[in-house]
């Protein structure tokens, strides 16, 4: 697989494995503490000390990626995994059964998308994861918790249709009737031939959505409802979003690595879904 | 001998938006254990909806049937469907017509061989394996271990249908049903295929439903022959009696109209006028009528039925030919 990639699909993967190195083994590597005032403040890019510079706090923008890089990917991937998980079992259900049981799947994986994500987060967030006392704030545990089954509802459904949609179109395929023939049974069919069948387009899609799910938390974190106390690229920028003029880089050095790897798991989404187009005629 | 099969008065239709679309006409024949049956027809003529609704593999919602399908004394067209899959696979096998759809592009061979033992046999991995081998060695594939772990896009197309008559004789069925096994094939391959399938026949001791729209096709490889018109067989014989004592016009007309090697060059080959009647609409006489050369007033306003001629054979017409009145 990794042989027939292009340039730039091997680089997109080079750099999601050097941003996964990070996520699981930041606190090991030799770096300033992230929270940690330094007295360089604002500092530019390849300072001494600072591979990538500091923000306004002083803090060590380098070593800050690297701890955030944790929660960023963190959230992505298990609201994601858990959303094509979920979703993927529902389509599956949806046009596997058809009837009823896709009439109502169908109506609620619409209503799902009809609601803005930001907003849904915004409302679970403030009704399950604030205290009443101001005084008192709430577990960043427990914050995460809310953060990531939001993020989980908003892909649900969009895994749901395309799994359904692909479930649809193989279960009238020829061999699933001759699977029938043979007197497999329906769960048996669905693990044999919908799921290995159905499975490539799912992974495509989540690689799409890992993206979109990296800029959400971004976005959250920026609104101020992010992770909390913890450090993810989102809430570095919420932090320096009125540093623009005094120490660019605070806002440049996330910005970059939010962008890249967002490009990275697209270019590594669409290098997928072509391997699957081509599959049948590439002899 | 006893009766292995006996399908009377099946009927099918369907529910269209055009109105009631009906498929299979009262249908009924019967085959004996080893013996094969040719079911021959042109496109729409309702042959692989007979064979179909026959193993009870008519699962839409529109479909409506009617008829008794008996397979070994048991009317399976009352099954629960859990006991209708218990007939499938062990009982009767079906083999399709394209081999490229039939199989699924992302397992290999070796699983999708192995899965009716496993599955349906209780086999273990091990011995599945080997069934497979042994399966493949039956169908006539050389270098059989190579050829589990492959694709079927690795495959050729005349490979891929010996894969599938391997899979649908995984299970020993009693019936075979092959439904134009050999249509999406090249002519060279067609006889190799056919020829498997005979043997096998032999080997196994199955029945077979071989389901072609080429009469070529079934002449040397079955023992009686049933001819499909709109939904209805119009004639039906033992193979060597249809050949030489054609009485339905229209079975006349599908021989007239096959390429013959001592046709002189530049002779339009003969067709048959026309098409098919609608099948939506209710017909008054023959369904041939409008087409048959034969045809009289009474062809057009009279329903024919199916009468026995003698030496098995029968026919669906008023004026068969060869037959003085």
């Amino acid at each position: 697989m990794l042989r027939n990639l292009g340039f730039f699909s091997k680089i997109s993967f080079a750099w999601l494995s050097l941003m996964l190195f990070f996520a699981i083994a930041g606190p090991l590597l030799p770096l300033p503490d992230p929270s940690e005032f330094s007295d360089a403040l604002g500092a530019g890019i390849f300072t001494s000390g600072h591979l990538l510079g500091t923000d306004l706090n002083g803090y060590d923008l380098f070593a800050n990626i690297v701890v955030g890089s944790r929660n960023s990917l963190f959230i992505a991937i298990i609201s994601v995994g858990l959303g094509s998980l979920l979703g993927g079992i529902l389509g599956i259900a949806a046009g596997y059964l058809r009837g009823k049981t896709d009439y109502v799947l169908t109506i609620f994986f619409n209503i799902f998308l009809s609601i803005p994500n930001l907003i849904l987060s915004l409302v679970l967030i403030a009704v399950l994861a604030t205290s009443p006392d101001p005084t008192q704030t709430v577990a960043d545990s427990r914050r995460l918790v809310v953060i990531i089954i939001s993020l989980t509802i908003v892909i649900i459904p969009i895994l749901g249709r395309i799994t359904r949609g692909s479930t649809l179109a193989w279960t009238n395929a020829e061999f699933v009737v001759a699977a029938k023939s043979m007197g497999m049974k329906d769960l048996m069919i669905i693990r044999r031939h919908i799921i290995p069948n159905v499975l490539p387009s799912i992974y495509a899609v989540a690689f799409l959505a890992i993206g979109i799910v990296i800029v959400v938390e971004g976005a959250l974190s920026l609104l101020g409802i992010g992770v909390g106390q913890g450090i993810s690229w989102g809430s570095m920028l919420a932090r320096s979003q009125g540093d623009l003029e005094y120490a660019p880089t605070s806002l440049f050095v996330p910005l970059t690595f939010l962008a890249l790897t967002v490009i990275a798991c697209n270019q590594i989404g669409d290098a997928l879904r072509q391997h699957l187009d081509s599959r049948e005629s590439k002899l | 001998m006893s009766e292995l099969l006996r399908v009377s008065n099946l009927d099918v239709r369907f529910d269209t938006a055009r109105g009631l679309l009906h498929a299979v006409k009262d249908v009924s024949f019967n085959l004996e254990p080893g013996e094969s049956l040719g079911i021959v027809g042109e496109s729409g003529s309702g042959k692989t909806v007979l064979s179909r609704a026959t193993m009870g593999l008519l699962t839409m919602s529109t479909a409506k049937k009617s008829g008794s399908v008996v397979l070994n004394d048991v009317e399976i067209t009352k099954l629960s469907r859990s006991e209708l899959r218990s007939k499938w696979g062990t009982e009767m096998a079906i083999v399709f017509q394209d081999p490229m759809t039939a199989l699924n592009p992302v397992r290999r061979i070796g699983d999708q061989i192995a899965e009716g033992p496993r599955v349906r046999l209780g086999m273990s991995k091990k011995d599945a394996k080997q069934r497979a081998i042994e399966l493949l060695k039956m169908v006539q594939i050389a270098e059989p271990e190579k050829v589990l772990k492959k694709f079927p896009l690795q495959l050729s197309g005349g490979m891929r249908q010996r894969v599938m008559i391997a899979i649908a004789i995984a299970c020993n069925p009693k019936i075979l049903f092959a439904d134009e096994p050999t249509t999406a094939l090249d002519v060279t391959v067609q006889a190799q295929i056919l020829g498997l399938i005979s043997s096998l026949r032999k080997q196994l001791n199955m029945s077979l439903i071989l389901v072609t729209h080429d009469l070529g096709v079934v002449a040397g490889h079955t023992d009686k022959i049933a001819v499909m018109y709109a939904g209805e067989i119009v004639e039906m014989a033992p193979t060597k009696e249809l050949f030489s004592n054609v009485r339905m016009p229209y079975t006349e007309a599908l021989l007239n109209s096959i390429p013959r090697i001592t046709n002189q060059s530049g002779i339009r080959l003969p067709v048959i006028e026309g098409r098919l009647p609608d099948p939506t609409l209710p017909q008054n006489g023959c369904g041939f009528s409008a087409r048959c050369k034969y045809a009289t007033e009474k062809c057009h306003t009279e329903r024919p039925q199916l009468v026995d001629g003698g030496n098995g054979h029968m026919y669906r017409c008023f004026f068969p030919l060869g037959v003085n009145k």
